[in-house]
């Protein structure tokens, strides 16, 4: 790297350290600026048959002040207005009447300070990303100490780490700023707004007394919980705008600790894409295990509210042996193991063929292949069933076998080709020098070092055949004899489905191949690689 | 030299001789089967009658679904190939990487191809349920809606599911296919054109495109016979429902037969769906090999 000038690393750090502090200072002038804004109705009177302006207007009018006064006067923090709506209608005998709704408003905005004052599980959020940015300052200054003139990878470890540590602790503290804002909505609308008809929470009361000492002063009491259902929330510009400023300040950081950004920033998005990524992959993988250990209650229940299942409702599972899924899951792997069987047993030589020996007719073969590939068997399903009727093969699972592997010949042709192409034919060569025939060559000398390309088609039409559906909700009419993939639609009928037994037993079927997967996962990047690309 | 010996003329026969039988009656039976079925005439139980010309065709064609369902399998087939290919791109370009956690990144990308798809489109029907769906629930959690939002309010909403959970289930084949391409070549022309002062985008469509267009060709290729023939996604999310409006040839041509016990037309719209299939993806593969050529 070159080496800087020290009047260059002195100009750039006071640039950083300079914006640092601009955002250091607006932060904590947005902190204690509102950041959210509750609305709340205290009191609502409806007057009938009242004309703007008339005797009863002026009666109902100075009752509600009256209400409105007292309000203010146990409670000096917020501004309370009235407003009223005026309804005017003409009824049936052509006379109009009016009737006018007269509102008590507290409209309170609370700053960030008073949040994490409150003792609210979102303002202990909003405290520690403050305690997190705080600590990442403090440990900035103290790196900086005298360094000013040192460029950063001149820098004694330890001022290094302290800087890195710093980034790392900005990044904490801004990532928890839409969590306390989460955190908040989730308060006020669930666990104190509580449905009707759900129980509360464990803690709910604690809860209660915090939101009613933070919003009402302590006033509210027994009514906390029905004022609150009234409120309507919003968050400020304020705390929105918070996020820019600690993006500047973790920028300013990052320059300080590498003294360049473009590379850190592009490492920041990748880990951005893959982490979400990774949470979109999951996600449905997440609902059906929780929905797997439900009871029907929670799995169809609106307000669930929580990560996990209340309760692991583990008779899910005994539920579902006891409804046949062991049997499925016997000739899902009947069936998935004789079809891997056939289908190695015929593509090894095919393949073995396409790979080391030349003959006329080869190219003819391989199109041949890929043809095979064109028709799905959901397209041929009506020949496939008159073949099947006509061989009796019919209801069978050994059917079933045969149509897989006849299906799967393609792929474990070409994963297989590619593996042995891959391989120096000079063993065999000498074996067959040695008197070996080339059978023999092929079982004792490439199958053994082709093993882990032979281990991937094996899984790979395994996992083809495990969850292949169509075929088998066609041919399959006896129950006993499902394979599970169509086992499962047994628990969804037209007007209920059981969700939890469904994705308990979508969860038995779907484990062993995934983990199946994840060993070959490596190996079938190779197979795809040597079988497609080279060929 | 590349091939062992050979000792007679018809020993490489032999080896191809199991598979092309496996193959022979388990997929050009079929094949010869449902032909010569969308040439004859079939009764409701099953039985097949005499010669009937293009009858079947006609048949096929002129029923007043099958506009709707053509423009559904085309929508379909375009959306989920064209997107999933643009991103499986992008995800393999981002697993391609080097980076904490990249194994475990990449054990994770795979699931959703080692999960049956009847399994996954049964869990998407749970998450985008109206009344209870894990959708609905989290947003509403999040406080990011205040009231359930109905994710299946009209037929082209639920379609467009359908389309998203099928991107979503073939993302990994073409992550994997291209990751495939990428780490079949080395990266000593990422450093060549680096030290040529490179930008990003220049390297993305000098180098990378370029060499990962063969795996990139495989892929599309293979994904477009297998989105067309995608079955269970749209039987498990729809139906078809309601009247043929979200069903693609594939879902129509099963219901027309096991259904409605309509085979004639079901066989000839299979022989349709055939030949477009041969000539799409034909005509992929003679232009991408062409490009090829001129490189």
């Amino acid at each position: 790297m070159r080496k800087q000038p020290s009047e260059t690393v002195k100009r750039k750090n006071i640039r950083a350290l300079c914006l640092y502090m601009i955002a250091a200072a607006f932060m904590a002038v947005l902190y204690s600026q509102p950041v959210y804004q509750f609305d709340t109705a205290l009191y609502s009177k409806k007057s009938g048959n009242t004309f703007p302006g008339d005797e009863r207007y002026v009666e109902a009018r100075a009752e509600v002040d009256a209400i409105a006064a007292e309000y203010q006067a146990k409670n000096h923090q917020e501004a309370v207005t009235v407003s009223e709506e005026v309804i005017q209608r003409v009824n049936s005998k052509g006379e109009t009447t009016s009737m006018i709704t007269f509102r008590v408003n507290a409209s309170t905005r609370r700053t960030g300070w008073s949040f994490m004052a409150s003792g609210l599980p979102s303002g202990r959020i909003l405290l520690a990303s403050v305690i997190a940015v705080g600590l990442a300052i403090l440990m900035t200054f103290i790196s900086l100490a005298g360094q000013v003139e040192t460029a950063p990878a001149d820098l004694s470890q330890w001022r290094q780490r302290l800087r890195q540590a710093s980034c790392w602790l900005a990044l904490l503290a801004i990532m928890l700023v839409p969590v306390f804002h989460f955190d908040t909505v989730y308060t006020f609308e669930r666990q104190i707004a509580v449905p009707m008809g759900v129980a509360p929470g464990a803690g709910h009361e604690q809860l209660l007394r915090a939101v009613d000492a933070f919003l009402y002063g302590g006033n509210a009491g027994e009514t906390t919980a029905a004022l609150v259902a009234q409120v309507n929330y919003h968050t400020l510009w304020t705390l929105w705008l918070l996020l820019p400023v600690m993006a500047l300040l973790l920028i300013q950081m990052i320059r300080l600790y590498k003294n360049a950004l473009k590379r850190t920033l592009a490492r920041g998005a990748l880990y951005l894409f893959i982490i979400v990524l990774c949470v979109v992959i999951l996600y449905p993988y997440y609902v059906m295990l929780i929905t797997a250990f439900r009871n029907n209650a929670e799995a169809t229940d609106m307000y669930f509210n929580h990560i996990f299942p209340t309760k692991w409702v583990w008779s899910n599972i005994t539920d579902i042996v006891a409804r046949g899924v062991p049997r499925f899951l016997l000739n899902s792997l009947l069936l998935s193991t004789g079809a891997t069987l056939i289908a190695l047993c015929c593509g090894i030589p095919a393949a073995y063929a396409m790979a080391r020996m030349s003959f006329k007719g080869k190219k003819t073969f391989l199109g041949f292949v890929i043809m095979s590939q064109m028709f799905a068997p959901i397209v041929l399903l009506v020949g496939i069933s008159q073949l099947m009727n006509f061989l009796g093969l019919n209801d069978s699972v050994i059917g079933l076998m045969l149509i897989n592997a006849a299906f799967n010949q393609a792929f474990a042709i070409w994963l297989l080709r590619g593996t042995f192409v891959s391989i120096s034919p000079e063993m065999e060569q000498a074996a067959c020098i040695d008197g070996c025939n080339t059978v023999s060559a092929l079982i004792r000398v490439l199958l053994p070092m082709a093993a882990p390309g032979i281990v991937t088609t094996l899984i790979f039409v395994f996992i083809n055949a495990w969850n292949e559906y169509t075929i088998s909700t066609v041919l399959i009419s006896t129950p006993m004899k499902k394979p599970i993939t169509v086992g499962i639609t047994q628990f969804s009928s037209f007007n209920m489905i059981e969700w939890q037994y469904l994705f308990a037993s979508a969860l038995l079927a779907t484990i062993p191949v995934v983990i199946m997967f994840m060993f070959i996962e490596k190996h079938l990047v190779a197979g795809l690689t040597a079988g497609g690309v080279k060929g | 030299m590349n091939s062992i010996l050979i000792r007679h003329k018809w020993e490489p026969y032999l080896w191809l001789l199991p598979s092309i039988l496996l193959m022979t009656i388990f997929v050009i039976f079929p094949i010869g089967i449902v032909f010569k079925l969308s040439f004859s005439e079939i009764s409701k139980a099953g039985i097949v009658g005499a010669f009937t010309g293009l009858e079947n065709f006609r048949l096929a064609i002129t029923d007043k679904v099958f506009g709707t369902v053509m423009l559904n399998t085309l929508y379909w087939v375009a959306s989920v190939v064209i997107l999933s290919t643009l991103l499986g791109f992008i995800v393999a370009m981002a697993l391609n990487s080097s980076f904490h956690g990249r194994k475990i990144a990449r054990s994770i990308v795979v699931f959703p191809w080692a999960t049956s798809l009847v399994i996954q489109a049964s869990i998407w029907n749970y998450i985008i349920n109206f009344e209870y769906g894990n959708l609905n629930n989290i947003l509403m959690n999040l406080g990011i809606l205040k009231d359930a939002v109905n994710w299946r309010a009209s037929y082209q909403i639920e379609f467009l599911w359908e389309c998203g959970v099928g991107i979503f289930v073939t993302i990994p084949f073409v992550s994997f296919c291209v990751l495939a391409g990428l780490q079949s070549f080395d990266d000593a022309y990422y450093e060549a054109a680096t030290v040529d002062g490179a930008g990003f985008w220049n390297k993305l469509t000098k180098v990378t495109l370029p060499l990962v267009r063969p795996s990139l060709t495989v892929s599309t290729v293979l994904n477009i016979i297998y989105v067309f023939n995608s079955f269970p996604i749209i039987y498990t999310i729809t139906k078809g429902a309601p009247a043929n409006k979200t069903d693609t040839m594939v879902t129509y041509l099963y219901m027309l037969a096991f259904y409605d016990q309509r085979k004639g037309p079901a066989t000839a719209l299979s022989v349709i769906g055939f030949v477009i299939l041969c000539i799409v993806a034909g005509a992929y593969m003679v232009i991408s090999m062409r490009k090829d050529e001129t490189l």
